[in-house]
Parts: C-alpha cells; structure tokens; sequence
C-alpha cells in the first residue's frame, strides 16, 4: 500500500479558502464544553478513521491508538486540519464548524508545553539597549559570542545563559562605557585633507593618474578577485570615532550612470595578494559632472585608512583613465561630537555642573591642524621630517638623490653613483637627529620598479653622538629583495643618539659592480601617539546626587520604578568608589555597569513594578531590541494597574513601527526568519558568476529589508510577501535585475510590468542567493526554504535509509531531474518530498545570484593561476525546467508558482504570524496560541494586512494568553 | 581584595593549581621531570570518506590512501567500527553528539550533557592558566565542547585574538583594577539576587546565579594567573589567504602545539565545521559541505579527497611537531593524547556508523589498527579516556563499558 494518498481529482483551492473562512466566521472559544467535546471526538472517526486506523495506516499515523491517550502531540494533524490538506479533497470534508471543534479539540490533547518562562537577552538587543541608555552608537556585537546554535530565533528561550556569553557582556560593556566616558578625556577633533594615495602595486598603479588638482580612477579587480581599492594617505586617526570623511568629487565620462564611490576603512597593504581585509563603510553615488562634496559619517578604529574603489561597468580597467571617478580631494574631520559636551553626560548627570579641562599639553600635530586653512592640501611629511631630521648619504646619482627616499613614495628612490664613475663602496645612508627623540627602529622598502639591482641584502646600524665616533652594531640583519611592502627594522632598545649609520653590508647586483639602492626609507618614532584631549567631568562628590544618577539611569534600563531597598545595591557599589577614588564619573560607571550585567537587565522579562512597565518593556524589546523610550515610560506611567488599554497598545506599536529605531527588528527578523544572517558566509564563484561583486553584496539584503519595512510601515496586503509589482532598487541591483533607466544607488521603490519576475520575497536576489552554495542552485534546498518559511509545512527529517542527492549541473543537468524524480518513485522520500522540491524546481530560472537565465552555466577550465576576468570562464549547459507539480496543481515557473500561493492568503498571512509570535516569544505558539493566530487572519486578502497582523500578535502576545 | 592566596582557593572552592607542574609553570619554565598529561580531541564534522580513510589491509596503514604519508605510524591506532547510538534521523546535528554521545540530538526537545573534554578539564584543569581551550575553524557560537547543562562552550577562532590570549602582554595594572570591581559588582548583584529570589522569578535568578558564580570562579582564575607572566613565543601564525581554509587548521594546530608546549593548558578541543560555501584547498575548490554529499560519483570524489588529503596533512604535520618536541625521557608527543575522529561515518548519508577514529600519542602501546569485533559505542572510547586520566567514572554517555582499548 502506497504510503501517500493518491489525489487524483483537482485540488482546489478554494477549499482551503473556504476552511479558513469556517473557521473565521465562527468565534473561536478556548474550552469545550463536555457535550461539544464528546462530539469532537466523534469528528475524528467520522472523517478520519478510515484511513488513519491500524498497522497500515496512512502516513504511519494510527488515528485510533492515539485518540485513546489522554495528552499527546497533536501540531502535525492539527497543521493539517487547520490548513485544509487533511482530510484529502477527494474525502468527506467537515464543515467549518466540525473542523474549529476538531482543532479545539486537539489543542486540549496537547500536553502542558515545557517552556521556560524566561530568557536571556540576546546580544544584539544588549548592544543596542546600552547603546541607547548611553547615546552612544557602536556595535560591539561581534565582540560577543553568538548562542543561538541551531534554534531559528535568537529570543529563543531554550537558550541558556552561558558564562562565557555573560563574561562578554561584562567586558563589552567596559568597552561601551568607555567610548560613553574615555577615562583620557574625549580627543580632540582633527581636520586632515589630501589628494594623494599610497603607493599601490605598480601593476595597479595605470588605473589611476592625475587630473586637474586630484586623482582620477578607474575600476579594476585584482587577479584573484578580490576587489582592488586605493588607499588614501597622509590621515591616520590616533583614537577610535566617529569621522566626517568629505568627497570633493565628480563623475568623469559621457554615459548615464552614476559611478559608486566604495569607501572603505581597513589597514593599508602594499600588494594586492596580502590580505586586505576591509569593511564597506558607505557608498556614495556620484552623477555629478562638476565638482561636488559628499560627505558621510563613518566609524573609524584607530590606525585605520580610507580607501575607494571606484565601480562603473563603463570604466573598467582604463589605463590612465579618461573616464571614471574624479577626486579632486578628501576631507576628514573627527572624531566628531554632535554636540559639546555629549549630550549623555546632560541626560545622566541631569543638573550637576559639567567641567570639561583640555589638556594642558596639547601635541604637536594638533598645532599644526589648527594652522592649517581648510582647503589646504597637505603635502608629506615624514617621520624624520616631523622629528627635525636630516639624511646625508655616501653618494648619489644625479636624478636619484637622497630626498627619493623620503618623499613617501617607493616609485622614486636613491641609487648610489655609478656614472661617470662608480661610487665605491662603503655605502650607507647617515641619519641625522639633531632633538634626540627615541628612535625604535628604521622603516625600509626597496624602490618599485627596475631589475633589483642596487637592492639591499643586508646592512648593520651603528650609533654616534658626534658623527665620528660609531662603535659596535646596534642593529644587523638582512632584508628581503625585490619585496615591495615596508620591511620594518626594529631595534632592541630605542636610541636616542644624534647619528645612525645604516650601512649597506651587501646588495643585490646583477653585473657585479657595487651599487646601492633604496627606495624609501624612514625612522620608526613612538609607536603609539597621543591624541590631545579634552576631560569632562562632574563637579560633585555628593553620595546623594550619585545615588539619583544611579536610579535615573536603572529606572530606564529596568523599565521600572524601584524602591529604595531595590535600588541599594547599584548604589552602594557606586558610593564606594566616590569614597575610594572621589572621582564622580569613575563612580557612576560603576553603578552603571552593575545596572546593565544585572539579571534585571539580561533576563527577559525583567522585574517590573506595573504591568504597564512590563507590556512597554517587552514591546521595546521586541520592535527596537532596545529599552522603552522616554514616551513609552510615560505611558506605563499613566495607565491603569491592569497594563496599557488595548488602543494605547495599538496606537504606540504603530508610532514604534514608524520610529526609525524599528529598522533593528526589520533586520534582525530578515536574519532569522529567511536565513539572511547567513549572507556573508557564502562568496559566489568568480567563474561562474564574475559580476558579483561587494556592491551588489551589500545592496541585496537591503532590498529585502526595505521591502518588509515597506509591507508593515504601509500596511500593505500579506499577499505581497508573495508577489506584487515593485520592489526597492537602486542602480546596482537594477543592473542585476535586467531593469533599465535606474540612475543612482540610493534605494528607492520601483514598479514593473508584470513579465519582470520580480516582487515578493520568493524571487529576491537575497533569499535565492543565500539558499545556494554559490556555484550551483538545489532545488532541494530552496524548496526547503521556501517550504519552512514561507509556507510553514512542518518536515520531519529524512529517514536514515535514504541517500542524499545533491545536484550536478551541466550536461547531466537532466538527470537533476531525473534524479530527483526518484523521489516520486520511492514512496518514502515522496511523501515530505512532494511538497518541497517542486518549489525550488520553480525558482531554477535564478541562478546562485539571483539572476535570470534560460540556461544552465557548466564551469571552463582555466590555464595555470585563475586570472580573474569579466566573462568567467563558463560555458551555457542544459536549459532550466523550472515546471511543477504541487497538490496536483500544475505550473510552469516561478510566475505560475506564485500565482498557486497566492490562491490562498491565509496561509501565506498565518505563516508570517505564526513566525512574528515566535520572533517576539522565544517559543512557537502551542496549538491554543495557533487558534487565536488563526482568527487574527482576515479572510479577505485585501484585508489580510502586515502591519495590522504584527500589531494584533503583538497584543495578542501581551495577554496573559501567551505567557 | 589582594591577590587570593591558596587559602582563598580552597575557601571559594575554584580551581587550584596545586601540582608540581603549577609551580614550574608559574616560574615561566616547562616541566620536563614526570611530564604532565594532555589530551586533544579532533572533530572533522563532516567525515572521512572511508574507503580512502581505512587501511583496505588490515594493520596496515600503508593501505590507506590517507594515512600512508603518515609519520609516527607506530604511535597511533585506527579504530575501526565505533557508532554512536541514538542517530536515526537525519543526523544534521550529529556533531553536538560527538564528543557527549548524547542521542537524538535533532529533536527539539534535545539536551545536550557534558562532554568527555569539559569534564576532563574539570580535572585535569586547575595546573594551568587555561583549564581547557576550545578551538574551531568556523564562527557560530558551537562546536564539541558542552558544559554539565548541556550549554555549548562557544569555541574561539580567531587565531590572532588566541595568539593575544595565550601569549599577549596585558595591562596588569589596569586588568588587576578591572577584576577588582567587576567583583565588587558581583558582590552587589548577590545582594540583589537575595532580594529578588522571594519577590521575583527563582528559576530565572537561579539560571542567571549559576553562570554568574562560574563568572567569578574564572576571574579568581585570572587573577590569580596575573601575578604569573604569560610564556613569550615567537608568532608563527601563517597569513596566506590564498588558502584561507588551510591557513584557518594549520594556526590553529599550531596555537594548539604552543598550547602544550607552554603548559598554558591539557584540554584542547578541536571542532573542524566550515560547512557553509566554497573552500579552496591545494587541487580544488567546491563547497565542503555539498561535496561530502558525493554519492559515491568519482569526480566528486576526486575533489573531495582533496580536501581531506589536506586536512589529513595538517593533523599529520601536528603530530609530527608534536613528536619532534623532547619531553622528559620522550616527547610531547608520548604525552598527549591526540584523538581525531568524526561525528559521520558516512557523511554522503548521513550516517553515524563506522566512525572514522584515531587515538595516537598518550604512550600508549599503539596497535596500528584495531577492527571492533561488533558495532561498539564511541563513548566505550570516551570512557576509557576518562579512565586512563584518572577520572573514577562508572558510565559515560552511552558507554556499555570499558574496554581497555589502549595499553600503556
């Protein structure tokens, strides 16, 4: 006996429509009377038994046996009944009061659900609470292990606390309070400006080239792929903060687009085959022909560069461009304080007296910025130059003087006399240090270009106070020829003696005759700079003033209000650090930081004094991943002791969706509910896809977000989850799209014709890419996504017996197929596997990107090292069927597969509530909870909207219903 | 509070060094009189194909694709035909099980228990700066390593971030101040906790009261190892991005070599999951995760085995290391066990039968290759480990007993 039933008549729709609408129009109660219950029961053998009896029983489900126990888990059937694919179209269906009775029923049968009524908060909604407690705006996230292991959620209240998560949030929260509170006083704000770029690899170097009173670029990738960007120099900022970069630049070139200026921050490597790792701070969008500023707010760590890459397909790889990105210069103004003194020591300190005292030994450098007019652009200075310095050198070739080696640059560089006559040896550099500043060492680099004649193979350092008298070595060693990076020379100990001697022992030589080389070469001063600062400090030493600080603050943090004896132990903490150390601000960190690692503060719920604190607490927590604002308290303030009224709810959830803070909840609720927290874990093949590139890696999530912010922000119909006829696109992911006429990489909403495939989530670029390993699609995979996501089919795990198949493209791309198909022939596998794979079969028209195609691409060999390049090296493969089958519903792609889904809204709107109550709980609902879900579905699909299902989950989850 | 003395260690119950080796270790040297012992466990998450993998004769590790090019052939025993009870399903998650033999670990209802290493470290733990370190290749918050409540010991990665743990210069000053408050914070959050476990949620304040004890057992630890200096050597991380996948095993093997050698601890784990996307190794790139699903095609294979020859040179160069570093009257080596082996037996299917094991090092009087008579729980292995360190246990996850595998 087949173990799936065979439906041959055609599934309609409209039974599941008319299902739902049963279940609707009659109110739902939570307890059936005994009459009612007696009745259920009977439901089942009147519609079910027959199939579902004995050893032989359909879907190995033995309806008889488990009716006679007292509890059991019934979500399966209940899914089932509840959604209309049981009983079978071809069977006796019960009305739509018979099926609400049976699913009440069921819902009584489940066992009391095991569930913690608690959790710990996750480290998202840690950063982003004190981050708002202290108007402070760092993510620290990553410093903070992530526990969320397989569960789908990160409120997930199967997840325990774990010592070395709470550990993390101790020391994270020292790190927090010290960008709020820098014991060393804030830093004072610098300007920088520069046209000039660090010296790139001489291969990189043609992209490049100077024009008008700046730098024009063109787009090029290195040879492994990575893409290549130019640093620029002569900035780099001491101290971690926020900076204002500004752009003065124009787009180059006779076309439409703009040109996207990446700006990126990272540490600066020579050649392109060291590790660059860097972070996309923003993009700037550049259509602009004249010159133009474009300033953006970025966070920069200490020591870290800005580089630009400079993406237009219409300029790649020009030499000497004549198109491309001009940049006439950079700006950096930082780090930058919105106001002075921050506005958190105004909202903590309330009215006690601010004092802020600068430094009173301001630096050198910060001198210098002072004097500086704004447009100036700086030219380079050395190390040696900065300290006073001099270099003499044994002798020189006319055009290749000493001074090359200190111009920043390694493309000019002093070369030792060999014309008209040959200089002998000895040779060496004399390093003059007339203020005796500590020297820690020598910053060497050979010249970038030539045959490695001259280069220095090994050298010794010796030491002098009058030039004359050198002694022993202090420093000996060799250095790598023909290495273009920086070779760094450090001494034992600092030296702070007049003269250095870098005497060349050996040198590269292709003829044989003595010569010398170098490129650029510098001393190494301190190692670590300080920035001038600026103290800010409380003028107070009052236990009692500490004491209101303590409580203003805990009171926000705690959403509470606490009583004296509550309060206590955050005080007393604080209180005895005045008393040690006197120091206001030192106390009431201390009193802060006790506040946020208290299980008041990392375990949700909290305690809260009213119901009211609790309900706004838990919305905070749940739309912004943060504390209640001040609005917020206010209301819990003023309502009743029963909690918030059911339209004060209501009307501060939309004002919370519509604050901007709500951003959090849209993307941390994409991340976990379509899987796109694993977007940077798979790169696509550069062979196959070599047009996926960091532009349209950022850009796809975006659109994702913006779409769902959109659906819930406007109230739009559930149905758009599945399809409608615009998205958010920008330039870049148009490109992607194959849609025309979009200028500019700021996002916007686009609509289309219906023949564009795009539109609801399914054909997204973000969820097509993030199902696939990036080379090939598995319609396995995606059919599981789309099965577990957006249709909300429970799947058991494969049973052990079956072989995994995963697919081979190509020239056996039929037997994907065919191969797959195998699932229909072996009854086992068919009964999960007809209900997923068909819908991953309806998206093989997108490939690992997300992109169109009509055919297969089958991966090229290439010859000797991948050399990255435009085309890829692939070939086209078989073409794309993406028809189906799905509860006996033919279609023919994805267009048709969403026309099958949106035949019943319901579903889709259940789905998304069911997800919504997990994401807010930390649990999925229990089958009680799934009824209520249930009725929050409007029947009507132009009534079925997203931010009225949030809303009405949200309040739903604040009864005592959902504990 | 000054820095504790051995009587605040007792007092608080926190882990104490207290052996010889605690001394010579805090004096900055390595003990080479009566060695101490330590362990390290390997998890390949996603297998060994086994045809390439076991010798095709038996006891003879030349005839395995594998392990031919292995050193140290007469310090290692493959085991052959060890499982793990309780994976009848589909078995994603079968690694959470590997090294506590926990069964069904895809239910939603699963709980982990202990894992053999973390109870290892419990004892073996207190000599040392670290009672155990936790390595994998791969960032998502879990590896092997599970704490007594079944809380995954999120493992480091970072191999820059170890290096700095391990072997860093610190603030001490400015580590000893912080310490010092963040105890005076948890003295105050005791008294609150009193206050809440009559007017609050118990089971919530006991949770967090649990971890926040374990919090300050490990900043006892800390300070205590301030007032030792942290073993200098020289960073031999490797930087090379061209095979980042390499790279990520062979640092970390090699943190693990310095690790022991330094007597910075005796419990190393190991988790090998990079399963996500495509990883580029010497003769291939693909995605690890899509090919271990071969069946059986041999152009998959081919790629595969490349990936596995790979990883197989890095735990070859390993024990190599370990073996060329001099050790009382042996080597390193000769006091570590090194166990490498795998939560798949078959990861095409996703089976837990046959698992591919390898115990080398210890001392042990290895026997080449040992084929179990019948299908023989892991966690007889596991077991016996706990054993051979002196940990007085009668049952260790599914152990049936123990089977005295390894002979000294």
């Amino acid at each position: 006996m087949s173990a799936y039933r065979s439906c041959r008549t055609v599934r309609s729709a409209s039974l599941a429509a008319y299902v739902f609408a049963c279940l609707l129009l009659l109110s739902y109660r939570d307890v059936l009377s005994a009459e009612d219950f007696n009745e259920s029961k009977q439901l089942f053998d009147q519609y079910c038994i027959d199939c579902h009896e004995g050893s032989h029983a359909q879907g190995n489900l033995d309806l008889t046996a488990l009716l006679t126990k007292s509890k059991f888990d019934a979500t399966l059937i209940f899914e089932n009944i509840a959604t209309g694919k049981m009983p079978p179209v071809d069977a006796d269906s019960p009305t739509g009061g018979e099926r609400r009775n049976m699913l009440s029923w069921l819902a009584q049968q489940q066992p009391e659900p095991q569930r913690n009524s608690f959790r710990r908060i996750s480290r998202h909604e840690f950063v982003h609470s004190v981050n708002d407690l202290l108007s402070t705006k760092r993510d620290l996230s990553d410093q903070i292990p992530g526990d969320r292991g397989t569960c789908d959620f990160d409120s997930d209240r199967r997840i325990p606390l774990s010592r070395e998560v709470l550990g993390s949030y101790f020391a994270v929260a020292d790190r927090m309070l010290d960008s709020a509170f820098p014991p060393k006083g804030f830093a004072n704000e610098q300007t920088w400006v520069t046209n000039k770029l660090k010296d790139s690899h001489e291969t990189y170097n043609v992209y490049v080239r100077d024009h008008e009173e700046g730098v024009l670029f063109s787009w090029t990738r290195a040879n492994n792929g990575n893409s290549y960007s130019f640093f620029y120099d002569n900035f780099d900022p001491a101290v971690a903060g926020w900076y204002d970069l500004t752009f003065e630049a124009a787009k180059v070139g006779d076309f439409r687009e703009d040109i996207s200026l990446q700006v990126h921050a990272g540490k600066y490597y020579y050649a392109d085959d060291r590790p660059q790792p860097q972070r996309l701070l923003d993009v700037i969008s550049l259509g602009n022909r004249e010159l133009k500023t474009h300033t953006i707010r970025v966070f920069l760590n200490a020591g870290e560069n800005v580089s630009v890459h400079c993406y237009s397909r219409h300029n790649w790889r020009q030499k000497s461009p004549k198109e491309g990105a001009y940049i006439r210069q950079l700006k950096v103004r930082g780090p930058v304080q919105d106001h002075w003194p921050p506005d958190r020591y105004e909202q903590l300190f309330g009215d006690l007296p601010i004092e802020t005292s600068a430094n009173p030994k301001p630096e050198r450098r910060a001198e210098r910025s002072k004097s500086r007019s704004p447009d100036h652009v700086s030219d380079y200075q050395s190390s040696l130059q900065r300290i006073g310095g001099r270099i003499s050198v044994s002798s020189f070739q006319p055009g290749m003087e000493k001074e090359n080696m200190l111009d920043g640059s390694n493309r000019t560089f002093w070369h030792t006399r060999f014309t008209p006559t040959l200089a002998k040896p000895p040779h060496y550099v004399i390093i003059e240090n007339p203020r005796g500043v500590p020297i820690h060492g020598l910053s060497y680099a050979t010249w970038s270009g030539g045959n490695g004649n001259g280069q220095v193979k090994a050298y010794s350092i010796f030491a002098s106070d009058d030039g004359r008298q050198w002694g022993d070595a202090i420093a000996s060693g060799e250095l790598e020829v023909r290495l273009a990076n920086q070779q760094p020379i450090l001494f034992p100990r600092p030296t702070a003696h007049r003269f250095l001697k870098f005497l060349i022992t050996d040198a590269k030589t292709l003829d044989g005759r003595s010569l010398a080389s170098i490129g650029k070469l510098d001393v190494i001063v301190s190692t670590s700079r300080e920035a001038a600062r600026t103290k800010v400090a409380v003028g107070s030493d009052s236990p009692m003033a500490l004491r209101e600080t303590i409580k203003r603050f805990a009171e926000r943090a705690f959403s509470t209000q606490l009583t004296e004896a509550e309060l206590t132990p955050y005080t007393e903490v604080a209180q005895k650090s005045l008393q040690e150390h006197g120091d206001f601000v030192r106390a009431t960190r201390v009193g802060v930081k006790a506040v946020i690692c208290s299980p008041r503060f990392l375990m949700a719920p909290g305690e809260h004094s009213s119901p009211a604190h609790a309900q706004v607490a838990s919305l905070a927590r749940t739309l912004w991943l943060s504390v209640p604002d001040g609005e917020l308290l206010k209301a819990a303030a003023d309502s009743s002791s029963s909690g918030l009224t059911e339209n004060r709810l209501r009307s501060q959830i939309h004002r919370m969706l519509a604050d901007s803070q709500s951003d959090r909840m849209i993307k941390s609720f994409c991340d976990q509910w379509l899987n796109l927290r694993s977007w940077n874990k798979v790169s696509p093949s550069l062979k196959l896809y070599p047009k996926y590139d960091d532009l349209l890696h950022h850009y796809l999530p975006l659109e994702t977000r913006a779409y769902l912010a959109y659906l819930i922000r406007e109230n739009r119909p559930v149905e758009h989850l599945i399809d409608s006829n615009y998205t958010f696109l920008n330039q870049r992911l148009a490109q992607h799209y194959g849609i025309e006429g979009i200028t500019g990489q700021q996002l916007r909403k686009i609509s289309f014709d219906r023949e564009v495939p795009r539109g609801g989530l399914l054909t997204m670029g973000s969820v097509l890419k993030v199902t696939t390993d990036g080379f090939e699609t598995s319609p396995i995979l995606r059919g599981a996504w789309v099965s577990k996501n957006i249709i909300g089919t429970p799947i058991s795990p494969p049973p052990e017996t079956v072989k995994a198949i995963e697919p081979e493209h190509g020239a056996t791309a039929k037997t994907l197929r065919e191969q797959i198909d195998q699932h229909k022939n072996n009854t086992t596998c068919y009964a999960c596997h007809k209900s997923i794979d068909p819908y991953g079969f309806a998206l093989e028209n997108f490939d690992a990107t997300g992109q169109w195609r009509e055919k297969y691409r089958v991966e090229k060999p290439h010859r000797g090292t991948f050399q990255f390049r435009l085309e890829g090296y692939f070939r086209d493969g078989g073409k794309v069927d993406s028809s189906g089958e799905i509860s006996d519903r033919h279609f023919a792609d994805a267009f048709g597969l969403k026309k099958l889904l949106l035949s019943d809204h319901r579903r889709v709107g259940y789905n998304f509530a069911r997800k919504f109550f997990e994401y807010a709980n930390g649990y999925a609902p229990d089958l009680t909870q799934r009824l209520a879900l249930l009725a929050i579905i409007d029947e009507q699909p132009h009534q079925c909207r997203m931010r009225d299902v949030v809303t009405n989950v949200l309040i739903y989850s604040l009864s005592e219903k959902v504990p | 509070m000054n820095s504790p003395s051995r009587r605040d260690f007792l007092k608080f119950g926190a882990a104490l060094p207290v052996g010889r080796h605690a001394l010579s270790a805090r004096a900055g040297q390595r003990p080479t009189k009566n060695p101490p012992k330590r362990v390290m466990f390997i998890c390949n998450s996603l297998g060994f194909y086994g045809p390439s993998f076991f010798p095709a004769e038996r006891g003879n590790l030349e005839s395995s694709k594998y392990l031919k090019e292995v050193g140290s052939k007469d310090k290692m025993t493959v085991f052959q035909n060890f499982f793990h009870p309780g994976m009848e399903t589909s078995n994603h998650d079968s690694e959470k099980s590997f090294l506590t033999g926990a069964a069904r670990p895809e239910s939603s209802s699963f709980v982990n228990t202990i894992s053999v290493d973390q109870l290892l470290a419990r004892h073996m733990g207190g000599d040392t700066r670290f009672p155990f370190l936790s390595f994998s290749i791969y960032d998502r918050g879990w590896g092997c390593s599970w704490n007594d409540r079944g809380v995954p010991v999120p493992p480091m990665h970072d191999e820059s971030f170890i290096f700095e743990k391990l072997f860093g210069k610190e603030d001490l000053a400015a580590k000893r101040r912080q310490l010092k408050t963040d105890q005076q914070i948890i003295r105050s959050l005791h008294r609150d906790m009193e206050r809440l476990q009559d007017h609050g949620d118990a089971r919530k304040i006991d949770s967090y009261r649990t971890v926040v004890a374990e919090l300050e057992a490990g900043f006892r630890r800390e300070q205590f190892w301030l007032e030792t200096k942290k073993p200098r050597v020289p960073n031999t991380l490797s930087e090379d991005q061209e095979f980042a996948f390499s790279t990520k095993i062979r640092n970390l093997l090699e943190l693990a070599r310095l690790a022991f050698q330094t007597d910075s601890t005796r419990v190393i784990t190991l988790s090998l999951d990079w399963i996500y996307g495509a990883i580029r190794v010497p003769g291939a790139t693909g995605g690890w995760h899509t090919l271990s699903h071969h069946g059986g095609k041999p152009d998959v294979l081919a790629k595969l085995s490349r990936v596995e020859i790979d990883i197989m040179k890095h735990l070859n160069q390993f024990l190599t290391a370990l073996d060329g570093i001099a050790e009382g009257s042996g080597t390193l080596l000769d006091h570590t066990t090194v166990v490498i082996g795998s939560n798949f037996g078959d990861s095409s299917n996703h089976t837990c039968n046959n698992l591919p094991t390898i115990v080398a090092g210890g001392g042990f009087r290895h026997q080449t290759h040992t084929v179990l008579e019948k299908p023989t729980p892991l966690c007889n292995l596991w077991l016996e480990l706990l054993h051979k360190h002196d940990i007085d246990v009668g049952e260790f996850g599914s152990s049936q007993m123990d089977l005295h595998l390894l002979q000294n």
